[in-house]
This record gives C-alpha cells, sequence and structure tokens, in this order.
C-alpha cells in the first residue's frame, strides 16, 4: 500500500463571511493520478491555490510530502510542478530560454540542465522546436512546454489544473499520454481537474466537490458502483411477453417505441428474465454508469453545464 | 544571487530584441539636444551643448527606468509572474532583480547618448569621468525603477501606469533644470524644483560629467550646477545624499508593496473585468 503524499486535513478557506471551502479532508497517494471534479465556485481551484502556497488558508493542516503548505512553503514548493490553466510561459523568449530560467528558479544543478531539457523535450515531442520562441508555437504545444516546464526539476507531486481545455482532441489524447508516461516512468502523483470526464474515468482516484465540500471520493469504478445503475436496452419481437415477466418479478422498467429500458439492480434476475424469453430477444445492450451519472446524481447538474474554462 | 542575475539577464535580452523602442527612445533626447542646445547661454557657460548633454543624458535615464516598471507588469499580465511565485524564489528576489535590470537598461541608453556626446563638444580629461558617470547613471537608474515599481504597484494596469507615469515624467524632467535652467523658471515652480529629486540628480550629474567638482560652492551656483535655496546652497555631496535616501525610501516601499500584491487582480486592461460582464 503507498503512502499519501499529498493530506489535507479540516481545511476551511473563507474570503470574509463566505466559505468558499468548509472543513474538508482527503489523501493523495504517491505515483496515483488523483481527479478533482466539481462545478464552478465548488471551492476547487481554492483548494488547488492553497495546495500550490498561492492562497493562505483559514483553518486546518495541508502537507505535500510531509511539508505543511503553510509554514515550509519553499519545502512545497520546490516539491511540486504546477501547470495552470492560463498559460505563465515567458512568450518573448525561446522554448530553451524558458526551461532555463525554470532550473536557476528551482536550483537544478548547472550540469544536468542540459540532459534534462532533452528529456523533458522528447518527452512532449518538441526537441525540434528547442530554439524557437514560443510566440511562434500553437496553443496545444504551449501546454506542452508548460507541462515539460513543470517537470524540469523532478516535482513528487505534479498539478495540472485543466490541462486539456480549449486542445483539439488529438492534441488531448497526447497530453494524456504524456501523463501516463510520466506516471509510470517517474512515479510521479498527479493532481488533475478536469470537465472531461472520460479523462477522470482513467484516473486513480476521484473526488468530487460541491459547495465547498467534498461529496464523494473513491476510485472511479467504486463511484459509478455506487451511484449508477447498469441500464439495459432491450429489443423484443414480442414485448407483450417481455413485459409480463418482468412485471411478475417486480423489476422496473421503462417501454420505447424500439426497446425496454430497464434500470439493473440485480443482474443473475434480469439473465432469468432474458432466458425465458430468449427467442423473442432481438438485441441487447447493457450500458454502463459513467462518471457523468456520477456527478448528475450527486451534484444535481451536469459538469459541462457549468461552462467551466472556456 | 543566481536568480537576480537570470532575470536581469533575461530583461536585458528583452530589452535587445526589442530594437524598435530602443530606437524611439533615443529619437527624443536628440530632439530635445537639438530644440533646447543654447538655452543654456549664459556669461559663465562656455559650452551650452553640453550642459544640455548633460541634462538629456540623466533625463533619459530617469525615465527609462521608472517606465521599465510597466515590463513588470507585463510580466505579472502575461502570466509569466505566477510561474515565479509557485516556484521556491522569494519575491524579494524577482524586485531585485528587475530593479538591477531597469538600472542597468536606463544606464545603456545613457550610455549611448554619452558617447553621441563626443561628437557635439563634450570633453572629458580623465577616464575616470567616464566611469563616475556610469555609477551615476546606474544609481539613478537604481532610485527611479523603485519610484517606478512603486507607481507600478499602486496602478494596478498598464494604461493607469502609462497615463500615471507621463503625468509624473513630465512636470519632474522639466523642473529639473534639465532642460530648463531653474533661474529662469517663475518663482512657484523654481520651489517645485526645489522639490524633486530629479533636480539634483541633473546638478549632480552635470558636475561630474563636465568635470567641475572641484569647483568653489559660489562658482557652481553661477553655472547652474547646484541649486540655492534662499540662502542655502545644497553642495553636491548634500544632492547625492537627498538622492539616496529618496531612492532608499521608495525601494523599500515599492519592494513591499510587491512583495503583497495579490497578482491575480492585476488586468492587462482597466476594462478588463467590466467585459466580463457586459
Amino acid at each position: 500500500m503507498s503512502q499519501p503524499i499529498i493530506t489535507v486535513e479540516n481545511f476551511v478557506k473563507k474570503y470574509g463571511g463566505f466559505t468558499a471551502v468548509n472543513n474538508i479532508n482527503f489523501e493523495v497517494d504517491e505515483g496515483h493520478i488523483f481527479a478533482f471534479l466539481g462545478p464552478n465556485g465548488a471551492g476547487k481551484s481554492t483548494t488547488i491555490s492553497t495546495l500550490c502556497t498561492i492562497f493562505e488558508k483559514t483553518e486546518g493542516r495541508l502537507t505535500i510530502d510531509g511539508k505543511d503548505v503553510t509554514t515550509q512553503k519553499n519545502d512545497v514548493r520546490a516539491a511540486i510542478g504546477v501547470v495552470f490553466q492560463d498559460s505563465t510561459l515567458d512568450k518573448k523568449m525561446t522554448v530553451e530560454e524558458n526551461l532555463k530560467m525554470h532550473c536557476v528558479f528551482y536550483k537544478v544543478p548547472k550540469r544536468e540542465v542540459d540532459e534534462r531539457i532533452q528529456f523533458v523535450l522528447k518527452l512532449v515531442d518538441l526537441l525540434e522546436w528547442r530554439k524557437k520562441s514560443v510566440s511562434s508555437l500553437s496553443g496545444g504545444m504551449k501546454r506542452r512546454v508548460e507541462i515539460a516546464r513543470g517537470l524540469m526539476h523532478y516535482p513528487k507531486v505534479l498539478f495540472l489544473d485543466e490541462p486539456t481545455t480549449g486542445l483539439d482532441p488529438q492534441t488531448r489524447a497526447h497530453v494524456w499520454e504524456y501523463v501516463h508516461k510520466l506516471q509510470k516512468e517517474k512515479n510521479i502523483t498527479i493532481f488533475l481537474t478536469t470537465h472531461y470526464m472520460d479523462e477522470a474515468e482513467i484516473c486513480d482516484k476521484v473526488a468530487i466537490i460541491d459547495h465547498g465540500k467534498i461529496i464523494a471520493h473513491d476510485t472511479p469504478f467504486e463511484l459509478k458502483k455506487q451511484y449508477t445503475k447498469d441500464r439495459a436496452y432491450i429489443t423484443t419481437l414480442n414485448p407483450p411477453a417481455l413485459e409480463s415477466l418482468l412485471n411478475e418479478r417486480g423489476i422496473r422498467f421503462i417501454a420505447k417505441e424500439k426497446y425496454h429500458r430497464i434500470d439493473v439492480e440485480d443482474t443473475a434476475e434480469l439473465l432469468d428474465v432474458l432466458a425465458m424469453c430468449k427467442e423473442d430477444i432481438g438485441d441487447i445492450e447493457i450500458r454502463k454508469g459513467t462518471l457523468n451519472d456520477v456527478f448528475l446524481e450527486l451534484t444535481g447538474r451536469e459538469i459541462r453545464e457549468t461552462g467551466e474554462g472556456a | 544571487m543566481s536568480v537576480v542575475m537570470a532575470l536581469w539577464f533575461r530583461n536585458l535580452k528583452l530589452f535587445v530584441r526589442n530594437r524598435a523602442a530602443l530606437v524611439f527612445n533615443l529619437i527624443f533626447p536628440f530632439f530635445f539636444l537639438f530644440v533646447f542646445g543654447k538655452i543654456f547661454q549664459n556669461d559663465f557657460i562656455e559650452n551650452p551643448a553640453t550642459y544640455m548633454l548633460a541634462g538629456i543624458i540623466i533625463s533619459t535615464v530617469f525615465d527609462s527606468s521608472l517606465r521599465m516598471a510597466s515590463s513588470t507588469i507585463d510580466d505579472i499580465t502575461s502570466g509569466f509572474m505566477k510561474e515565479v511565485i509557485v516556484s521556491p524564489v522569494s519575491r524579494l528576489t524577482i524586485a531585485t532583480g528587475q530593479f538591477f535590470a531597469a538600472a542597468t537598461v536606463s544606464a545603456i541608453q545613457g550610455v549611448i547618448i554619452f558617447v553621441a556626446g563626443f561628437f557635439i563638444g563634450l570633453k572629458i580629461t580623465t577616464p575616470l569621468t567616464i566611469i563616475y558617470a556610469i555609477l551615476l547613471m546606474v544609481f539613478v537608474g537604481l532610485i527611479f525603477a523603485g519610484f517606478g515599481l512603486f507607481i507600478a504597484t499602486v496602478s494596478k494596469n498598464i494604461q493607469t501606469f502609462q497615463a500615471v507615469s507621463l503625468a509624473i515624467t513630465m512636470p519632474m524632467t522639466f523642473m529639473s533644470g534639465a532642460y530648463i535652467p531653474i533661474s529662469m523658471l517663475p518663482d512657484v515652480l523654481k520651489w517645485v524644483a526645489y522639490f524633486n529629486p530629479m533636480t539634483y540628480a541633473v546638478s549632480l550629474f552635470r558636475t561630474v560629467t563636465l568635470e567641475k567638482t572641484s569647483l568653489s560652492t559660489e562658482q557652481l551656483v553661477l553655472e547652474e550646477l547646484a541649486v540655492k535655496v534662499g540662502s542655502f546652497t545644497v553642495t553636491p555631496m548634500m544632492a547625492f545624499a537627498i538622492l539616496a535616501a529618496f531612492g532608499l525610501v521608495f525601494l523599500v516601499l515599492s519592494t513591499r508593496a510587491f512583495v503583497k500584491i495579490d497578482f491575480s487582480r492585476m488586468n492587462r486592461n482597466k476594462e478588463d473585468s467590466l467585459t466580463e460582464e457586459i
């Protein structure tokens, strides 16, 4: 069992009379990819900014790699890499100059700088852009430079705030490829926010925050198991027969023109029913619950409706 | 220390890469030299053009060091400063790097005009004068870089900063004796000049570059090289002390403001917040 590298205990953040984060607790295990989800204004950014030492907490204890984010700011800063949603690159400088400057800030030993630049640029496929000015790069490339830069000092935890927002699907897929490569090769813990639910699916753990409270925190699998039901879509040649079989067992269903929709509570029972009328079955499709369903179930809204990122 | 050096070097690179701005920064001084060239003519002054030149050099240093704070605002609004504040680098270090870069960049501009000065009759008898002149330019650059950053932290966006800095640099330049001798100013404006730190920067720099440091106090006043307030004469040493005190106050004030400022509240445009609501 891996050790928690991020711990958040009884964290409260107030702005004047408004409580943005209301007593939350969670841990992130080392080497995990952790997704932090929530609608706009739920306290997501506040929590990340406090972990990254930009904001001061009101109450509680937050640590990264055993260091307190309030009292050991510089140790925490040295241990983390941050990729913000908005670009923080030095646009008038070249890719290489950006990376070198980062090395100075984080006191990377001089003789290692070249090797590391080589390593991170190779990781994000930008080796041939090394001497180019950042302003000449496309949006996706800039994002990749930011990720590369965030890795230059070999952080223990990499924070990615909406790393794929505004990127085309192909670049999104690439960014994820890099993230996975990283996690595997360097055992870096990745703490990210996203509003693409399919991205959250492939994380090790997911926490959902709403109105300043964590309302769910588990693996995507467990969350789906707990908060969603599988749905069966059955097309039958003999609807009355199917319906009577379902009614007999008290299985609720919704009859549509072309199919019957059933929320599956007990798989074995449904299989029994299907076995009894298998000659009539034209088509069957089982849809697993998605994290989007979890989110909808827990917050009463879809994550995309919140107009985040944009 | 290496961080200060790196930030200093970065800003120098930015300055060198922005050649168009450099050219424009240098057009005005030469324009002034041409227009006001003969204004310092009096019985005691033999070469008025060099008087003018010394005033122009130090005004250029003053103006460009103060305006360098706009590059700091740029770094904040472009997001680059965010990268810096999540790194283990202290804000004091960042401010120091910005100050030294501003001082260097403005001194370089001063040196360019200084070199041009040799073609219009500026004469020096010892290379020490060049060294003193450069040191003074860096000194003045550093002081007004602090003043500039202070204005920047108060202005919070680039438009306000530009407006405010223009409103401050114009009177400070024209009521300092750089272009117009203080003795020619109306009485009210004379008093403004006495409270203007630039007045002392100009008289000190002129005394040094024209190699008049050995003159008596009375002679300095006659040659418009020292300010006489009533019966009290401000000697070059006192001028230096006044500048140092002014610089220290604003370096401390601006650094303190810079350490505390919430970068997320600084916008590129004053209208940014308005347009979002519409």
